[in-house]
């Protein structure tokens, strides 16, 4: 489904042309236009609320890529893709709080973005050490292997044994001024935003240029074909491995990137329903396309906010709704999922294929 | 055998010796002896259930063998999984078509020069540079060697999910050669082809086997008795895990106990489209 139409007349020349991204003028144009917008308009016009629905977003985004690359692209269901990105937030903050930081490191404001670094390959080894089981099982047991990495990361080990260090009881309170960038405190929606905006340009760059190179193919092998993929000479375990290290590391990079959002972390920020949210988000965005990832995210957090938008003056008739709003939330979650598995199987991303090729090819419709 | 004795040793490009497989109490194969020289076409011929798929997918490494040893240019490679036979330069296609279907034909015959690129992870997710330039490289390639070879230039950017089953069965054979193999296993390339799909085929099988630029061998597993004795240099006939014979096409069209077990007492040709 990624052919691009070109326009009447143009032809590709070469191979370079052909293995473009941009491969029109126009397409071109559009995006930088979309930069643009990303960086120049929206802090203009957005505000601070506008601004931490965005950066929700983007923290949807960085979490379900890794998802994205495990179910849409390599083919293993996982279910305790939180796991992963609360073992980057733990990473980073611990490295920021506890961590002996050499004082020039401090000055100039390293000491975050290495933990970011850090926190993505510690989370990536984490990964993989719950991808062992992908050598052996598929499918549903495989579920359950990850959910077991949900509940033994999250539940055991860092509530019952991370959260205890420094004795600060069950949250690690960031104090203000911890997160530094170079000279750029982190303290405001702004500044969060251009970070979240950096991070998800980077991580959902590097993924594009995974899957059409090498280790990508290899991966879409194995998801459409595990036999024949190991007989055109692909190491399926090393691979699948691979994957979830990859997977692992951008969770790595969502964790330590929401600590800049907030205040404080605590285990109740990654529970289990956190990992079937980017599931769901992935089903919806359309599994097996990088932009269904983002408009999946775009999707589900927008649909939430406007529920609590919709919600809040309907709590003066009925004040239950507000009690009751979670529920709401995981209901209208499920039902979602439900109309997009019934009407729009392939996503989000399918739609937007659609309504390019309709207007591309107008007025005919072939 | 006849055709056997007059073998010096470095023409075998491949070996097996005393293969036994068993499933369970079923013996699909109860010693077979097979000897593939280089540079021929090598069938395997023999009623359904005769222990032909086994036999490849023991050469492929998908199934070890309880008894019995594979050599490969002399080297033992009962220990090989499927994926370093195919580094050794062993490729194959299936008898039901395993293209991956949800990938352009393009990136399922780059997938087969998988081993042939280098680029990691790093290199990969950076793409400007290394992994850009062997991408062109391996591009030009497929282009020009295989897409041309297999005349399916118009359909390179479809999804192979897509495609009709001869053109899939095509791109199967495109994304084998892409691995540049010495030894190619053929499951039955022909089987739900029509004639002229067959007549095509039949013609890249030869084109591949005796073209200066491949010189594969291959082995071909097939039902249509008309290309099987055509093609072949050699023939090997087994009949529910055991060889009755290997030889030359018309030693086996002559031999009594082909024409029980398999030909039947009609013409040879009867089979034939």
């Amino acid at each position: 489904m990624s052919t691009t139409w070109l326009p009447c007349g143009t032809y590709h020349q070469n191979y370079v042309h052909d293995h473009a991204w941009w491969q029109t003028k126009f397409i071109k144009a559009k995006m930088i236009l979309l930069l643009i917008i990303l960086f120049v308009i929206i802090p203009l016009v957005a505000d601070s609320y506008g601004l931490s629905i965005l950066n929700l977003v983007g923290y949807t985004i960085l979490g379900a890529i890794g998802v994205q690359l495990l179910i849409g692209f390599c083919g293993q269901i996982t279910l305790g893709h939180a796991a992963f990105i609360a073992v980057g937030a733990y990473t980073s903050t611990l490295l920021i709080l506890e961590f002996p930081w050499p004082k020039i490191l401090m000055d100039w404001g390293l000491a975050y973005p290495i933990s970011i670094l850090i926190a993505a390959i510690v989370s990536g080894a984490w990964s993989v050490l719950f991808g062992l089981p992908c050598a052996r099982v598929k499918g549903f047991y495989l579920i359950l292997t990850t959910m077991a990495a949900q509940f033994i990361t999250v539940d055991f080990i860092i509530t019952g044994y991370v959260s205890q260090i420094g004795g600060r009881g069950q949250a690690f309170s960031l104090p203000p001024g911890t997160i530094k960038i170079g000279p750029w405190v982190i303290d405001s929606d702004l500044k969060v935003y251009f970070v979240m905006l950096v991070l998800v340009i980077v991580c959902v760059i590097g993924v594009l240029n995974l899957i059409r190179s090498r280790v990508g193919r290899a991966w879409i092998a194995i998801r459409d074909n595990d036999i024949s993929a190991e007989v055109m000479g692909i190491n399926v375990i090393k691979y699948k491995l691979l994957a979830f290290y990859v997977a692992g590391f951008i969770g790595g990079v969502a964790g330590a990137f929401w600590i800049s959002n907030l205040a404080a972390i605590s285990p109740e920020h990654f529970p289990w329903f956190w990992s079937l949210w980017l599931v769901g988000v992935i089903l919806i965005g359309g599994v097996g396309s990088i932009h269904g990832t983002i408009f999946g995210s775009v999707f589900m957090v927008v649909v939430m906010e406007m529920l609590q938008l919709a919600v809040i003056p309907l709590a003066d008739i009925y004040p239950k709704l507000l009690v009751d709003f979670l529920f709401i939330k995981e209901a209208v979650f499920g039902l979602a999922i439900c109309v997009f598995m019934i009407f729009e199987p392939n996503g989000l991303a399918y739609r937007w294929w659609q309504m390019k090729n309709y207007f591309n090819l107008w007025p005919f419709s072939y | 055998m006849a055709a056997s004795d007059d073998l010096k040793e470095n023409d075998v490009l491949l070996e097996l010796e005393d293969v036994h497989m068993f499933f369970g109490k079923v013996c699909a194969l109860a010693g077979v002896n097979l000897k593939i020289r280089k540079g021929e076409i090598h069938s395997v011929i023999g009623p359904n259930g005769a222990g032909k798929t086994v036999m490849m997918n023991i050469i492929n490494g998908l199934y070890t063998p309880q008894k019995g040893n594979i050599y490969y240019k002399q080297r033992n490679i009962n220990k090989h999984r499927p994926f370093q036979r195919a580094e050794l330069g062993i490729a194959r296609t299936f008898q039901k078509v395993e293209v991956f279907g949800g990938m352009t034909v393009l990136d399922n015959i780059r997938l087969g020069r998988h081993i042939h690129l280098k680029s990691g992870i790093i290199s990969g997710s950076i793409y400007v540079g290394k992994t850009a330039q062997e991408e062109i490289e391996h591009r030009t390639f497929i282009e020009e060697e295989i897409i041309d070879l297999l005349e399916i230039e118009h359909i390179r950017h479809k999804p192979v999910g897509m495609l009709p089953y001869g053109l899939q069965k095509r791109v199967e054979l495109g994304r084998a050669l892409a691995l540049d193999p010495e030894l190619l296993i053929l499951d039955e390339p022909l089987a739900g082809l029509n004639l002229e799909e067959v007549e095509d085929m039949a013609r890249f099988v030869i084109d591949i086997n005796e073209e200066e630029r491949w010189k594969v061998t291959c082995i071909l597993v097939e039902h249509d008795m008309g290309v099987v004795m055509d093609l072949s240099d050699h023939v090997f006939v087994l009949n529910f895990g055991n060889m009755i014979i290997d030889g030359t096409p018309g030693e086996v069209q002559n031999h009594p106990e082909v024409i029980k077990a398999y030909l039947g007492e009609e013409d040879l040709y009867a089979t034939r489209r």
